[in-house]
């Protein structure tokens, strides 16, 4: 799948031709082949289906759905083209993340390998939660993750982590809340 | 702890928080809803009947229960010959789950299901909503549903369905902030206005006039049901206060919520 040469043409050479090079291939290439009515907007289902987690099954469709929501500035329920690009590099930047981790190639990540991952992004978690983490998130059913598991997963533990710390203001790991503050917290990550 | 400045490396667009346009509904997973609440004191959860179950015209409640005692031995994952509904299914439900069951695999997957529901205003359900009613009645944590968890969703959903009719009060199809509010209060709930109007404004169909559809009218009070249990558990003093740390919270909502 490797770049085409795009047909059409895009402004003036750049000083970074391989910036431009991406971007003429975003623009020519992938673009159209996602947005598959030609709506200019890239809807859930279609991004779902230009999405691959490696297991051929299809990619998690909440995933999908957290990332562009994440990107969608408007709130029209899926992305320009701008925002594309920034959904494509986030993509392509968790694959990296994940494919250091996934050793073997499997498309699977274990519950060390996930310890692994996310001690290096900084958290500090007891082992019986990354217990709760796989069975949370193994949403096949392998007692592992696979890739579009593990961005949710990602996705989930960083909006919590964010809420948390809202209100643990003297940073001391511990929080005191209310009912309706205690919902609203966990409302917003829903 | 949990982490200090640095953002685990991909990082939301805008610099960090995925800030004011919605975080999007999330992933449901897990059946989390438990038993239903049982009367609890100041911020009360639906206060009919027992401890689990539904009361009269309660909230539905989570899966296990509606179950029906039903042994898994018998015709299970098998077509039955028209006409011949397993014992504990309801008919309507087996009926629904023959055109469903597209791929006639014996079992319902999210897709199917997502196909199969349709809202008042005849938008399909979100993923979200499907997927926890997957998560809650699939016994078997395979990701699709049998024959006799379809019938126990159905059951659920008649009765949510029934709900959502009777709040509706205006009959406009979605339930607005005040009708939410009327309703969360007499499902025992006892939350503020601005609390149910900001769930209804976040779960509002994009470009829609504010109110929520019958998706997410289920998710919310499953949701809501699910949370309040989990406070409840560490609200021991029965003081409306929590206190608890990092990993908890992130365990608690974890679990409860997905």
């Amino acid at each position: 799948d490797r770049i085409k040469k795009p047909s059409c043409k895009e402004g003036a050479p750049r000083p970074n031709l391989f910036i431009c090079k991406y971007r003429q291939y975003l623009i020519c290439v992938l673009f159209p082949r996602v947005d598959k009515d030609r709506s200019g907007v890239i809807s859930d289902s279609e991004l779902q289906q230009a999405l691959s987690n490696g297991t051929w099954t299809p990619f998690n469709p909440v995933t999908v759905r957290s990332i562009i929501s994440m990107f969608d500035r408007e709130n029209k329920g899926g992305v320009n083209f701008n925002e594309f690009a920034g959904v494509w590099k986030y993509i392509t930047d968790w694959q990296n993340i994940f494919r250091t981790y996934d050793r073997d190639n499997s498309g699977f990540i274990d519950k060390n390998e996930l310890k692994q991952a996310l001690t290096g992004f900084g958290y500090r978690l007891s082992d019986q939660f990354y217990s709760t983490l796989i069975e949370k998130f193994d949403r096949q059913r392998k007692g592992q993750v696979a890739f579009d598991d593990f961005i949710q997963c990602c996705i989930v533990l960083q909006r919590l982590t964010d809420v948390f710390r809202r209100y643990d203001t003297d940073q001391d790991g511990w929080i005191q809340v209310s009912y309706e503050q205690y919902l609203s917290m966990v409302f917003n990550i829903v | 702890g949990y982490p200090g400045g640095g953002n685990p490396p991909p990082n939301a667009p805008y610099g960090g928080g995925h800030g004011s346009y919605g975080p999007p509904p999330s992933a449901p997973y897990g059946g989390a809803a438990g038993p239903q609440g049982g009367p609890y004191g100041g911020y009360g959860a639906p206060g009919h009947g027992g401890q689990y179950g539904p009361g009269p015209g309660g909230a539905p409640s989570g899966p296990y229960g509606g179950y029906g005692g039903q042994p898994h031995g018998g015709p299970y994952g098998h077509h039955a010959p028209a006409g011949n509904i397993p014992p504990g299914v309801n008919p309507e439900a087996y009926q629904w789950f023959q055109t469903v069951d597209a791929d006639r695999s014996g079992f319902i997957n999210l897709k199917e299901l997502k196909q199969a529901l349709v809202n008042s205003n005849w938008s399909a359900f979100n993923d979200e909503t499907c997927l926890m009613m997957i998560n809650m009645f699939d016994k078997t944590r395979s990701g699709r549903i049998d024959m006799f968890g379809f019938s126990a969703l159905w059951d659920f959903m008649q009765r949510w369905r029934a709900l959502f009719q009777q709040y509706d009060r205006d009959r406009s199809g979605s339930i607005s902030g005040t009708e939410l509010h009327q309703a969360l209060a007499q499902m025992g709930y006892n939350l503020s206005p601005q609390f149910t109007d900001m769930l209804v404004q976040r779960f509002t169909l994009r470009g829609g006039r504010p109110g929520i559809q019958l998706d997410r009218f289920i998710q919310v009070c499953t949701q809501l049901q699910s949370m309040t249990q989990a406070f409840r558990e560490k609200d021991t003093t029965m003081t409306g206060n929590i206190r608890l740390n990092y990993e908890d919270f992130l365990s608690g909502a974890i679990t409860r919520l997905m």
